[in-house]
């Protein structure tokens, strides 16, 4: 998951590294998506792995949904 | 190979040294804090890679504590005295909702290779950047590097 300045810049570095387009999140939806899977320190020991469905409605929650997101 | 009661203290250990310091510990910082031989944490640390929690180097040493690499990365994140290198944007943020701070993403633009700086600051994320997600979730784990 990379940065770039704007679209224009994530199709230029798609063109040259031949990958298709992903997914472009704004900074925000980035940064709730991180505070969704990272906000439980793991040196809790009570943390574990997220399920598949837990996975499903953190994506769902962000509007991040179709085939992309889908695991 | 389920994870055991013993994987758990190694993966805790692992991050409490992370979340100190900044850095990832090697094999030998989680063996001399909680007193076990090396060949015990090497095992519960393949345990943990398997489980995905961590990914090791092929030398068995710790590669991603994810959000925290052990390498150095185009993604460097600040927090007060607090620095460290995260695996990717992504985790670059992460790093900073692990840590319940405010925090500073120095990076670049993957295409020009302009410097970009992301902020996070009352829980809202700031700067002139998107990111992009090159793979589909299904694909993650294929190889994590590249994700």
């Amino acid at each position: 998951m990379l940065f770039f300045r704007d679209e224009e810049h994530v199709a230029r570095w798609c063109r040259a590294w031949r990958q298709p387009r992903g997914a472009v999140l704004d900074l925000n939806t980035a940064w709730r998506l991180a505070d969704a899977w990272y906000g439980v320190p793991r040196n809790r020991r009570d943390w574990r792995r997220y399920s598949p469905d837990e996975v499903a409605a953190i994506f769902a929650r962000l509007g991040l949904t179709g085939e992309f997101w889908s695991s | 190979m389920p994870i055991t009661a013993e994987d758990v203290a190694v993966r805790c250990c692992v991050y409490d040294i992370v979340l100190e310091s900044g850095r990832v510990p090697a094999r030998q910082d989680c063996a001399h804090r909680l007193s076990r031989t090396d060949a015990e944490i090497a095992a519960s640390l393949e345990r943990l890679h398997a489980a995905h929690q961590i990914v090791l180097a092929p030398n068995g040493e710790i590669l991603m504590a994810m959000p925290f690499s052990a390498v150095p990365t185009p993604f460097v994140v600040s927090s007060g005295t607090f620095r460290t290198y995260a695996n990717c944007g992504w985790d670059a943020l992460g790093v900073a909702a692990m840590l319940h701070c405010d925090a500073t993403v120095s990076t670049s633009c993957s295409d020009c290779g302009d410097a970009l700086e992301v902020s996070v600051a009352d829980s809202r994320a700031s700067g002139d950047a998107l990111l992009h997600f090159a793979l589909p979730v299904r694909h993650w784990w294929d190889s994590v590097v590249f994700t």
